[in-house]
C-alpha cells in the first residue's frame, strides 16, 4: 500500500468512526429526551380510516436536493382517506439481486385528491407523496424503482395529528425527513384556516425540505440549520419564544405544537408547550414489520411495569402526547 | 381534505383481490380436495398463518376464509410486557425479532382478542406458551373450548432447568403434552424449536404423549449487529431469525420429523409461495404456515392457498398428494 492510499484509507476510517460515534450520541440523546415524555392520547374523536393495500403506480420518482427522493404514488383510496400524520408501509421490490423482506414505514407527506377529467383534459387519480432519505438496504433498493412501475403500499396507518375544535394557530416543527411527518398537519391547518408557522430544521440550508409546500399552503416558515447554528436546541427555543411572544399579530402563543424528526426536538416542543400552557403532539419512529398492530415489533419508548406491554408506535401512534414529566 | 372521487379513480388492489373468486370454485370445475385433518379438526386447506405473524386486523385486508385456520400469537399464563426496543430488524434473506411475546394472559386474550378471532369464520388455533412444564395445562384449561386446536410453543427457556428450551428436551415435551392432554379434547400441535439434538426424538415424544400434530419449526436464535456501530441492534441482543434464510434448515427438519412420526407435520419457515409449500409437502409436510412473508405481502398465505388449488386444477388432479406423485414419477 502506498503512503497516499494509506493516508486516504486512514482518513476514511476515521470518518467512519466519527459517524459511528455521532450515530450513537444522537441515538442516546434522543432516547434520553424521550424518557418519560410521551403518552398515548385520549381516544380519537372521529373514526380512523380502514387501511387497504394497493398496487400503486409510481407517477413521480425524482431526487430532491442531494439527500432525498420524492415518490408520488397513485392510490385513490389511500389519498382520499389518509389523515394528517398517518403513514404507509411500502413493500420494496427486489433490486439488483437484493431482496427486501420487510416493508418500510414512510410518512404521507402530501395527499392530493383526484381531479375529474374534462373533455379537454384527462383526470388524475388521487395521489400520495412521500419523501425519503437513503439510509440502508431498503431505501437503496427503493431508489431503483422506475416511474411507471407499481409499488405495493399498505395504508393509511396509525394515529396522526389532530387539531382540537376551535384551534386558531399552530406551531409545527420538523427536522430532516421528519418534516414529511408534520406536513399533513399543515395541509389540514390550511384547509381549516388555522394560522400556521413551521420550523424547517436540517443540517444545511440547501437540504431543507418543504419550502415549496409551505409556500403553497400559506405556512410561515422559520428555517433552522446546523450550518449556522440556528438549529441548536437552546437557540431555537429562544427564537420560538421571541417569535410567538413578540411578532405574531396577537402576540400570543400557538394553540398547539406538533413535532416530528428527533427525540430532542420532541422534548424542546414539550418544554415550549409547558411554557405556553398548550398541548404538544409528537410523531415517533420505530422499527416495524406489520404496521397494523399485531406483530408487537414497534414498542414505543414508554416505561411500564414488567407485566404490562407499553403502547405500540404503529397503532397507538405514531403521534403521541408529549409532556414534560413532573418530578 | 375534500374527498372527490373522479372517473379516473381505481378501486384499490385489495378490493380486486377479494373480488377474484379463487379458481376452481365455479360450478363445473373438477373437485379438488385440499383438506387436511389434524386430530379431530378438518381444515379445508392446508395453509395457515404462523403464530405472531397474524392478527384479526388482517380480517379487512385479506379474505381470511380462504385460509385453513388462524393461529394466534402465543398466550402465556401470566401477563408479560415484552422486550425493549429495537424489537426487530432485517438482514439479507431474513428478519430477526425479539418481540418477547407480550401477553395479557388467558383472561386478557379471551376478553380482548378472541372475539375478533371468532368473527373470522375459520378455526382459531390458539398458541400457548410457558416457562415451566407445569405452566401449559392451566392456560389451555382456562381457554377451554375457545381454541379449535392448541399449538404448544415449547421454544421457551425452561426455568425449571438451566434455561434450555423446553422443546429441546424430549422428556419435557412428553410432560407438557401429557398434562395438556388431560385438560382438553381439542387437537394438540407441538411447535418445535430448531436447535435440538434430534428433531425425530422431539417429534416422537410429542406423538407418544398424545399430540395430534407437530409444527416444525420456530425461528432460530440469532444476533444481528449494527453496521456502523457494531453494537447489537436488538434491545434484547438476541432474537429469532425467520424468513427465506431458514427454509433449507427447516426443510431438513421437516423431512426428518415426517419420517419419525405418523401424525401430521406442519411446516413453518420461509414459506412465501406455492413452490415453497410444495417443497415442504414433498418432504412429508401435511400443512404449511406462512410467517414473515405476510408482513410485506399481507395476502401471501391466501395466495399460497389459491396457488395450491390452481396447481391441482391445471394438472387435472384432485389433491396435492396426486400432484406430488405425478412429480415424483418424472
Ligand atoms: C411512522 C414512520 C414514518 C416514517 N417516515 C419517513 C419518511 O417520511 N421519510 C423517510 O425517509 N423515512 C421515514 N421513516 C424512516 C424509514 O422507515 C427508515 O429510514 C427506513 O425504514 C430505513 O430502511 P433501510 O432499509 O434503508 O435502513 P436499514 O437501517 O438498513 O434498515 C434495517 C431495518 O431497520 C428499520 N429501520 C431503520 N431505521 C429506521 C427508522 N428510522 N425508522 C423505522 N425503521 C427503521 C428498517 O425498516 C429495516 O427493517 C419513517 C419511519 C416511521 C416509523
Ligand atoms: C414478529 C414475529 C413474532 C413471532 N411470534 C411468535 C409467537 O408468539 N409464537 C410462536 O410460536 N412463534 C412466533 N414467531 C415465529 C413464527 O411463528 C415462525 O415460526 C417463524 O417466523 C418462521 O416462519 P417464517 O419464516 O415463515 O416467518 C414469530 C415470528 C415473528 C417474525
Ligand atoms: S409494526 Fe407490527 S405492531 Fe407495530
Amino acid at each position: 500500500m502506498s503512503i497516499d492510499t494509506l493516508d486516504e484509507r486512514r482518513t476514511a476510517d476515521a470518518a467512519r468512526r466519527a459517524a459511528a460515534a455521532q450515530a450513537r450520541v444522537c441515538a442516546e440523546a434522543d432516547a434520553a429526551a424521550l424518557d418519560g415524555l410521551i403518552s398515548v392520547r385520549p381516544r380519537q374523536a372521529g373514526p380512523r380510516p380502514q387501511p387497504v393495500w394497493d398496487d400503486a403506480e409510481v407517477l413521480v420518482h425524482e431526487p430532491v436536493g442531494e439527500r432525498y427522493r420524492r415518490l408520488v404514488l397513485a392510490s385513490s383510496t389511500i389519498a382520499h382517506t389518509a389523515q394528517a400524520g398517518q403513514f404507509v408501509m411500502l413493500t420494496v421490490p427486489p433490486s439488483g439481486g437484493d431482496r427486501i423482506l420487510l416493508p418500510r414505514p414512510m410518512a404521507i407527506h402530501r395527499r392530493r385528491a383526484a381531479i375529474a377529467g374534462t373533455p379537454e383534459r384527462p383526470g388524475t387519480p388521487g395521489t400520495i407523496e412521500l419523501i425519503y432519505g437513503i439510509v440502508g438496504r431498503g431505501t437503496r433498493a427503493l431508489a431503483a424503482v422506475a416511474v411507471g412501475a407499481t409499488l405495493q403500499v399498505t395504508g393509511p396507518l396509525g394515529r396522526g395529528f389532530e387539531f382540537a375544535a376551535g384551534a386558531a394557530s399552530a406551531l409545527l416543527i420538523g427536522r430532516g425527513v421528519g418534516i414529511c411527518g408534520v406536513m399533513g398537519a399543515a395541509e389540514d391547518a390550511a384547509a381549516l384556516g388555522i394560522r400556521t408557522t413551521m420550523v424547517l430544521s436540517g443540517q444545511r440550508p440547501e437540504q431543507l425540505l418543504g419550502r415549496a409546500d409551505c409556500a403553497e399552503l400559506g405556512v410561515r416558515v422559520l428555517e433552522a440549520t446546523d450550518r449556522d447554528g440556528s438549529s441548536a436546541l437552546t437557540t431555537l427555543a429562544a427564537r420560538l419564544r421571541d417569535h410567538f411572544d413578540a411578532s405574531t399579530p396577537e402576540r400570543t402563543p400557538p394553540d398547539v405544537v406538533m413535532v416530528c424528526g428527533a427525540g430532542v426536538l420532541a422534548r424542546l416542543a414539550a418544554e415550549l408547550g409547558a411554557f405556553w400552557g398548550v398541548p404538544v403532539q409528537a410523531s415517533l419512529e420505530a422499527h416495524m414489520a406489520c404496521g397494523l398492530g399485531y406483530c408487537h415489533g414497534c414498542a414505543a419508548p414508554v416505561r411500564t411495569d414488567a407485566s404490562v406491554e407499553g403502547p405500540l408506535v404503529c397503532a397507538d401512534g405514531p403521534v403521541f402526547d408529549a409532556r414534560i414529566p413532573i418530578v | 381534505m375534500v374527498a372527490v372521487r373522479s372517473d379516473t379513480d381505481q378501486p384499490d388492489a385489495r378490493a380486486a383481490f377479494f373480488a377474484a373468486a379463487p379458481v376452481g370454485t365455479a360450478a363445473g370445475a373438477p373437485a379438488v380436495d385440499l383438506s387436511v385433518r389434524i386430530g379431530n379438526l378438518t381444515l379445508h386447506t392446508p395453509v395457515m398463518p404462523a403464530s405472531g405473524c397474524f392478527g384479526p386486523e388482517l380480517g379487512a385486508l385479506i379474505p381470511v376464509g380462504e385460509l385453513g385456520a388462524t393461529v394466534t400469537k402465543t398466550v402465556f399464563g401470566s401477563a408479560r410486557g415484552g422486550n425493549p426496543v429495537h424489537r426487530l430488524t432485517e438482514i439479507p434473506a431474513g428478519m430477526v425479532n425479539s418481540v418477547g411475546i407480550p401477553s395479557r394472559g388467558p383472561a386478557g386474550y379471551l376478553d380482548e382478542l378472541h372475539p375478533r378471532y371468532a368473527a373470522l369464520t375459520v378455526p382459531t388455533i390458539i398458541s400457548v406458551g410457558g416457562h415451566r412444564v407445569s405452566e401449559y395445562a392451566p392456560v389451555v384449561a382456562a381457554l377451554g373450548e375457545h381454541g379449535a386446536a392448541y399449538e404448544l410453543n415449547v421454544s421457551c427457556p425452561n426455568l425449571d432447568r438451566d434455561g434450555t428450551d423446553i422443546g429441546s428436551d424430549p422428556a419435557a415435551i412428553r410432560a407438557v403434552v401429557a398434562a395438556v392432554r388431560l385438560v382438553t379434547d381439542r387437537p394438540i400441535i407441538v411447535k418445535l424449536p430448531v436447535l435440538v439434538a434430534s428433531i425425530a426424538d422431539c417429534a416422537l415424544a410429542a406423538e407418544e404423549a398424545g399430540a395430534d400434530g407437530v409444527c416444525v419449526a420456530n425461528s432460530i436464535p440469532a444476533m444481528p449487529l449494527a453496521a456502523l456501530t457494531r453494537r447489537p441492534i436488538l434491545g434484547n441482543v438476541i432474537g429469532g431469525l425467520s424468513g427465506p434464510a431458514i427454509k433449507p434448515i427447516v426443510l431438513r427438519l421437516v423431512w426428518l420429523a415426517s419420517r419419525a412420526v405418523q401424525i401430521p407435520v406442519i411446516a413453518c419457515g420461509g414459506v412465501e409461495s406455492v413452490e415453497d409449500a410444495l417443497d415442504y409437502f414433498s418432504v412429508g409436510a401435511s400443512a404449511v404456515q406462512v410467517g414473515t412473508a405476510s408482513f410485506a405481502r399481507p395476502f401471501a398465505a391466501v395466495e399460497v392457498a389459491r396457488g395450491l388449488r390452481e396447481r391441482c386444477l391445471i394438472a387435472g388432479l384432485g389433491s396435492i398428494r396426486e400432484l406430488l406423485e405425478l412429480e415424483a414419477a418424472l
